[in-house]
């Protein structure tokens, strides 16, 4: 299961979205998508490019949270 | 026999829905307006849906529903939640899918459609700390390719 469905299961908080990239091209302009997959947090806050570990996807969360 | 699923494909999701035990219920939102895959993702949902009987489908069109829309923050079609029932109502608990969900997310919708019925999630414990302790949302858009 995709990593973001799976902390959206876990807090209520959390709410994820798997985007089919070349369907909303305006999205995926817009966030600078060149490769798959690309997380973005909070509207592009934050970014994880590639496949992210769950403590990397985490620490990338409590940046966006940081600022 | 649907159009999307082969008869290969639809005989191995049979057997992996005879895990399913809480009723999941899957919402597709659909618009008239320039939304070429609507169909095609609502037509596919629905043969996913009659491989189980634990899984309903409700379609709603987006510019005829903007209450419901707005309800589940959908803002493009083709849109799914797929949600599961916790104490005898379907809870919302975030997921999404933004497009036809085909190869990749293909398998990712049927993961989601087990968890959100099993409703068991493993992770690490300091990751389950970390996300009961968040005060705001946050939103996470994973893009994906079909291939």
């Amino acid at each position: 299961m995709v990593l973001a469905h799976r902390m959206a299961m876990i807090s209520s908080m959390v709410t994820a979205d798997a985007v089919e990239a070349t369907e909303f091209p305006e999205l995926s302009g817009k966030y600078r998508v060149s490769g798959v997959p690309h997380t973005v947090i909070n509207e592009g806050a934050g970014n994880m490019v590639g496949a992210a570990p769950e403590d990397m996807l985490v620490e990338e969360i409590r940046k966006v949270l940081k600022q | 026999m649907g159009s999307f699923l082969d008869e290969n494909i639809t005989s191995q999701i049979k057997v992996v829905f005879t895990k399913l035990t809480n009723p999941v219920e899957i919402v597709v939102f659909t618009s008239q307006k320039d939304c070429e895959y609507c169909e095609d993702t609502r037509a596919l949902l629905e043969e996913v849906c009659n491989l189980s009987d634990k899984i309903s489908i409700k379609s709603v069109d987006l510019d005829n529903k903007p209450d419901i829309a707005g309800e589940y923050h959908i803002t493009r079609t083709p849109g799914i939640v797929v949600l599961g029932q916790v104490d005898g109502k379907m809870k919302d608990f975030g997921i999404r899918f933004s497009g036809i969900p085909a190869g990749h997310e293909f398998s990712a919708l049927i993961q989601s459609i087990l968890t959100v019925s099993s409703q068991e999630v493993e992770f690490n414990p300091d990751t389950i700390e970390f996300l009961n302790s968040l005060k705001s949302p946050i939103h996470l858009e994973v893009f994906t390719t079909p291939t």
